[in-house]
């Protein structure tokens, strides 16, 4: 077996229980996911895959999954840490949480809160949060009928999407100063009163920030740090039956690359050659010492 | 800022834009991967390799659509930039050319794979894709492929090669890549580059 796997694998392990034990003290319960779900049109991403006529997904988009399994009318606070597939063989770890059928504003208020508790609690401190605003956009390009282009463009951050709109020049003009938007109050209020109560340095509202993700709404927002070249997460409000949602997810293994790694605790050597020795180690982890036999 | 380069027939193009947008870039004549340029470091990696190096760090990149759109990197691309024009197509040998609705079955080498079984599938049309590194114009010659698909500029090394353009999957030209933390976190430097290069292209670069 090769080795860097092995500490790779005990790093992301280590990750996922300081996560989890975050996320338990928020009050968030972990839910186990199948791998293989039957094909549904309200699952995102995952690979497809056929089986005596009947179509299947491999590991699709946990949010999605998670969404198919749940009653409507009650609130939930979940979370889990699962390998999600890009629609063929490669994939990556997600530790997320979903925040269901609570207040309104709270909510992304709690999830952003917890994820800046959890990257403290993995003694990660350079990171930024920029939140944007789909309304924002929707209130600048709903008299256009170039609404998804504008969305495309934003995604990409192209120029030339932007050049090439039908659209007249005070348009574009306005939609590059959207683009451009990045600090840390805005002229839209909700937005605003939700920095104000966060009152974080680390987090911006950025109207350049956009998910991919369809069942995003109003607010979304992306995790990252100077450190790494890739966004560490991100996640937004969605609706659940009417219900609102807000949820995230970590990139396990771009947030690995930030992280110094779990402190070593003491381990007390014992030699078991003598049923004496056997007891004092049986004795010891039970009183929640660790140990190394030797 | 950290720029990768595409090392080839793009570089000269994409060095002169940049001595545009960055009068004071210099990068020696020689045969070093990376240069250092005052508060820059230029990266010269295969055209293929860019948009992975800007998609793991570099800030900035350069290289052709048609290796952006094979390899699907998670960066921005703020603009297209007026060099590096060619096209991708399908080609076969002379005298035994198909429209590519026709190639049903047929072994299609190429190093384009995602590109490729991109364009048969949404033809509705089933082929085995070989990857290949470079060269591609061999495989039909050996006997190893009944089809390429590969990047035609003149066409002079299809026709000196025995093989005839069938269609043409895409355009392509070189773009710029942008890092989406670089964005971010280099806020001013990247969208002061991005307004010099747009600059330099409006004077006719």
């Amino acid at each position: 077996m090769n080795g860097n796997w092995v500490n790779r694998s005990e790093k992301l392990s280590d990750l996922g229980r300081v996560l989890r034990r975050n996320f338990e003290l928020w009050n968030y319960r972990e839910v186990l996911l199948p791998s293989i779900e039957g094909y549904d049109e309200a699952l995102d991403k995952g690979t497809k895959f056929t089986d005596g006529g009947d179509f299947y997904l491999v590991k699709p988009d946990i949010t999605s999954q998670i969404l198919t399994k749940l009653n409507p009318g009650k609130s939930y606070k979940l979370f889990y840490i699962s390998e999600v597939l890009d629609g063929k063989t490669d994939g990556n770890w997600q530790f997320g949480a979903e925040y269901i059928g609570g207040d309104e504003r709270w909510m992304i208020i709690e999830i952003i809160t917890a994820i800046i508790t959890g990257l403290e609690s993995l003694g990660i401190r350079d990171f930024f949060i920029d939140i944007g605003s789909r309304a924002v956009w929707e209130s600048v390009t709903s008299d256009l009928s170039v609404e998804e282009d504008v969305f495309n463009a934003l995604y990409h951050r192209s120029f030339d999407m932007i050049d090439d709109l039908p659209i007249d020049d005070k348009k574009k003009n306005e939609i590059w100063e959207l683009f451009n938007y990045r600090d840390k109050t805005c002229e839209y209020e909700r937005l605003n009163g939700i920095l104000e109560i966060l009152d974080d340095d680390r987090l911006y509202a950025d109207f350049g920030t956009v998910r991919g993700m369809s069942y995003y709404e109003d607010l979304t927002f992306e995790i990252y740090s100077p450190e790494v070249g890739s966004p560490l997460g991100g996640g937004g409000e969605y609706s659940f039956h009417d219900e609102g949602a807000c949820g995230f997810a970590f990139n396990l293994d771009n947030l690995v690359e930030n992280f110094p790694g779990p402190e070593e605790r003491p381990r007390e050597e014992i030699s078991l050659n003598s049923s004496g020795k056997l007891k004092r180690a049986k004795e010891q982890v039970e009183a929640g010492n660790a140990i190394e036999v030797i | 800022m950290q720029i990768a380069l595409p090392r080839g027939r793009m570089l000269e193009d994409a060095l002169e834009l940049l001595r545009g947008a960055i009068p004071t870039l210099s990068v020696k004549e020689n045969r070093e991967l990376i240069h250092s340029s005052g508060e820059h470091e230029i990266l010269l990696a295969k055209p293929a390799d860019v948009p992975v190096y800007v998609e793991e760090g570099a800030d900035v990149g350069i290289t052709g659509k048609d290796v952006v759109r094979e390899k699907s990197p998670d960066v921005f691309i703020p603009l297209s930039l007026p060099f590096g024009g060619c096209r991708v197509s399908v080609a076969c040998l002379k005298g035994e050319i198909k429209p590519p609705e026709e190639m049903k079955g047929f072994r299609v080498a190429t190093e384009y794979p995602a590109i490729t079984e991109e364009y048969f599938r949404s033809l509705d049309v089933r082929v085995d894709v070989i990857v290949v590194d470079g060269s591609t114009e061999l495989a039909p010659r050996a006997g190893i492929a009944d089809a390429i698909v590969d990047v035609v500029q003149t066409g002079n090394t299809l026709k000196a090669n025995g093989l005839e353009e069938a269609a043409t999957i895409m355009n392509s030209s070189a773009l710029l890549l942008v890092n989406r933390i670089a964005q971010k976190t280099k806020f001013d430097q990247v969208n002061k580059l991005i307004y010099s290069i747009r600059e330099v292209i409006g004077n006719g670069a």
